[in-house]
């Protein structure tokens, strides 16, 4: 039986993604968002645009390219999901 | 006895508005349905736990203008009660992971607990049938995550579970309601664990922690 993920676990993935694959520390490229957030690319900037718009992704333009850092906020919103998400599944429930 | 079981009636009714509480809290986190059904059953169940804790110290009785009936209370808490299980097993159907395989059960299962007995029996029954879906559930559950977390919960409702039945099976005998109400209150030891986990995690261990 397939797995969908929720909306949060999407967002989550893809902060997961901005933290842990910005080793140069100057960002992650789109291609890589959407390679491990394993979601379409319409779909990906317009979660993009929203995560930027609120605070939990870091926008930076260089020679037209976009490259995305996790932000303070989404570093917290991560760390909460993260522990919610632990105490739903103790329950045998999915976030 | 019957102080034990007034105590174990507002101990039930403590760890189950804990469990609202942080469940409410990620509702307004992350927007989950799953947290709010967890947050809603939980509140009936406190609620359920209160009335009866309230109606075993006559609490009832001494209020002026309160005169209600014991049975009166004890069926509104029973069936708040049922009606906070009835939650926790909806939470599972309406979860993807396993529902195909065992939804049928929550349906099936209680058309058992319908016989010409009192309401009481039927609502007992009804809630026994609700955690034992929780229990297969929640040991599914462990058996994909292997979340340790899980396995407690998935105790908890079983003795929970066990409690219930020997309370349904033997509801005269001093010996096993002193065991019924021993199961229950581990059970709900047992269900309280991940709210303690989760209050006294430092915000430091979760920020590298895989999601």
């Amino acid at each position: 039986m397939p797995q969908y993920r929720t909306q949060g676990k999407i967002i989550a993935d893809i902060l997961t993604t901005a933290r842990d694959m910005n080793q140069d520390g100057q960002g992650v490229g789109i291609t890589t968002l959407l390679r491990r957030g394993n979601v379409s690319y319409t779909r990906m900037t317009k979660l993009i645009v929203d995560l930027v718009g609120a605070g939990l992704l870091l926008e930076e333009t260089l020679e037209k390219n976009s490259k995305y850092r996790i932000s303070a906020k989404g570093m917290m919103f991560l760390q909460q999901y993260v522990q919610f998400e632990d105490f739903a599944q103790s329950y045998g429930l999915r976030l | 006895m019957i102080m034990f079981e007034n105590a174990l009636q507002f101990i039930g009714a403590f760890v189950a508005f804990s469990i609202a509480l942080v469940a409410y809290k990620g509702v307004r986190e992350t927007s989950s349905s799953s947290m709010l059904r967890l947050a809603a059953a939980f509140v009936f169940l406190g609620t359920g736990f209160v009335l009866e804790g309230l109606e075993g110290v006559g609490a009832f009785g001494s209020i002026p203008g309160l005169e209600v009936s014991l049975a009166t209370i004890l069926l509104a808490g029973l069936f708040l009660q049922t009606v906070g299980y009835f939650f926790l097993a909806f939470s599972h159907v309406l979860d993807v992971v396993v529902s195909r395989r065992l939804g049928p059960l929550l349906v099936l299962l209680p058309i058992f607990a319908v016989s010409p007995t009192s309401v009481d029996t039927v609502l007992r029954s009804l809630s026994f049938y609700f955690i034992l879906y929780g229990v297969l559930e929640t040991a599914l559950s462990y058996s994909k995550t292997r979340n340790p977390n899980t396995l407690f919960i998935a105790t908890g409702l079983g003795m929970l579970a066990a409690g219930w039945w020997v309370s349904l099976a033997a509801p005269d005998m001093a010996l096993l309601t002193l065991l019924q109400l021993l199961m229950r209150e581990v059970g709900l030891i047992a269900l309280f664990v991940p709210v303690l986990k989760f209050s006294f995690r430092k915000p430091g261990d979760l920020l590298n922690a895989p999601v």
